[in-house]
């Protein structure tokens, strides 16, 4: 899915935040965004996610708008965002949305959380679990609908480096496998050349040039 | 003082051999502010958080309104439902004045901004997150309400609980509505004015017991939820 952002502007009490004219992110490739803390990075993800809509400019998928495809969307938050249940049924949460049967259901979260090495947690609360096991199990839950675009906003901040491993191998394997856009907000420049494709710099709300980090 | 021991031995001897009298009065209590913070409670919880969830025009005047409108007194209500429901009133046809089901409904209205502002302001504060997650995950404008109304139990509970406690212990509306009726819609607190005017002190105290009983329950069960 190729997301393309044009004549994009958001302001906050009068203030621009983002004020983006052109950007694409290819489809099939991981870009990570880089940039200081409040350059609008997270706004831009919020925005792509179909969070926030309150913005002027456009947001094409593929050519296609959000509603048509905003099942096909998934993002990961820097903090938390788990649901107050087991992790088995956090992961499982997305997929019973979509009606998807039981047997189903309990072979894609077996998987995943095998590949993220998290099955011995499957039936702990997820808010009884460590920083980096949450982080594991948010990208399991996400990648549990199989999102043809996957949104990180500095999914690996805080942890420990063997999770961030993990995490990093995690996604890696996944867009060589499934040829999702996936799309990384990361404060490291030595995660974003191991990671990534692609690199957008965003400073005070625009795309500055970012040549020069590989 | 003597009056005042052996109205508490009364009391306990009325509670102890179950006084027909005294606990037709308590059942109907329970039953009025119970059926009347379900049916707020129905109302209101989805609604409060679909209001602090959603971004609208006048949305600080709708909260200042509301959060006015959580202390109304319980008599300005009894008189409302009164009026509404008088033989001359709009719903004077229902025939519903001096019963069960007009206390039933002052005092669904006397609680439900309570139990909405609880819930609005619960979930404008931790409502919007859930939903962000929910949406992320693929959940719609209802199913979000669902699962912010999942997350929250807990805190969803503990106003109802509140909003319980709001309607027990309240006496001018069911007094104005209900008309204090021996067997017919004598509650606890309608009944503990009138023995107190009266100068009956056991049963009086016997009824004061059992709606302390019931607060002391109602802050049991707020506090175990709160620690949890």
């Amino acid at each position: 899915m190729q997301i393309t952002v044009s004549n994009l502007k958001k302001s906050f009490g009068g203030r621009t935040v983002l004020d983006i004219e052109s950007l694409t992110f290819e489809s099939g490739k991981i870009t990570g965004i880089i940039g200081p803390n409040g350059a609008g990075k997270t706004t831009l993800l919020n925005i792509i996610a179909g969070i926030d809509m309150d913005f002027e400019g456009e947001v094409e998928y593929s050519g296609e708008e959000y509603s048509t495809v905003k099942r096909e969307i998934t993002m990961v938050f820097q903090k938390g965002g788990l649901l107050k249940r087991s992790v088995f049924e956090n992961i499982s949460y997305p997929l019973k949305l979509r009606g998807i049967n039981k047997n189903e259901i309990q072979q894609t979260a077996s998987e995943l959380m095998k590949f993220l090495g998290i099955e011995e947690l499957s039936g702990k609360k997820a808010h009884k679990i460590s920083g980096g096991e949450t982080q594991r199990v948010v990208l399991a839950r996400a990648l549990a609908i199989k999102p043809k675009a996957l949104l990180l906003d500095e999914p690996t901040a805080s942890i420990d480096p063997e999770y961030m491993e993990t995490i990093e191998r995690c996604i890696v394997d996944y867009n060589r496998n499934s040829k999702a856009t996936i799309i990384i907000i990361t404060h490291s420049m030595d995660q974003a050349r191991r990671l990534c494709d692609n690199i957008v710099l965003i400073e005070r709300g625009r795309v500055g040039e970012a040549d020069g980090f590989f | 003082m003597d009056y005042i021991a052996e109205g508490f031995k009364t009391a306990i001897e009325l509670l102890i051999s179950f006084d027909p009298q005294v606990y037709k009065i308590i059942i109907l209590s329970v039953f009025v502010s119970s059926t009347a913070t379900a049916i707020a409670a129905t109302v209101s919880i989805p609604l409060g958080i679909f209001a602090g969830i959603s971004n609208f025009r006048l949305k600080r005047l709708f909260s200042k309104v509301l959060y006015s409108m959580m202390s109304v007194p319980s008599v300005i209500v009894g008189l409302v439902v009164a009026i509404g429901l008088s033989r001359r009133g709009p719903l004077g046809f229902m025939q519903l004045l001096y019963t069960p089901a007009a206390m039933i409904i002052a005092q669904a209205l006397l609680v439900f901004p309570l139990c909405l502002g609880l819930t609005y302001s619960l979930a404008k504060n931790r409502g919007s997150d859930i939903e962000r997650i929910g949406k992320t995950l693929g959940a719609g404008k209802l199913q979000g309400i669902v699962l912010i109304i999942r997350e929250l139990k807990a805190e969803l509970f503990i106003n109802v609980v509140t909003t319980f406690s709001r309607a027990i212990s309240e006496v001018g509306a069911v007094m104005i509505v209900g008309g204090n009726i021996k067997g017919h819609t004598r509650v606890i607190t309608t009944s503990i004015a009138m023995l107190n005017s009266m100068g009956d002190y056991p049963m009086a105290i016997a009824l004061g017991l059992v709606l302390l009983i019931i607060s002391f329950a109602i802050n049991a069960v707020i506090y175990s939820l709160q620690e949890e």
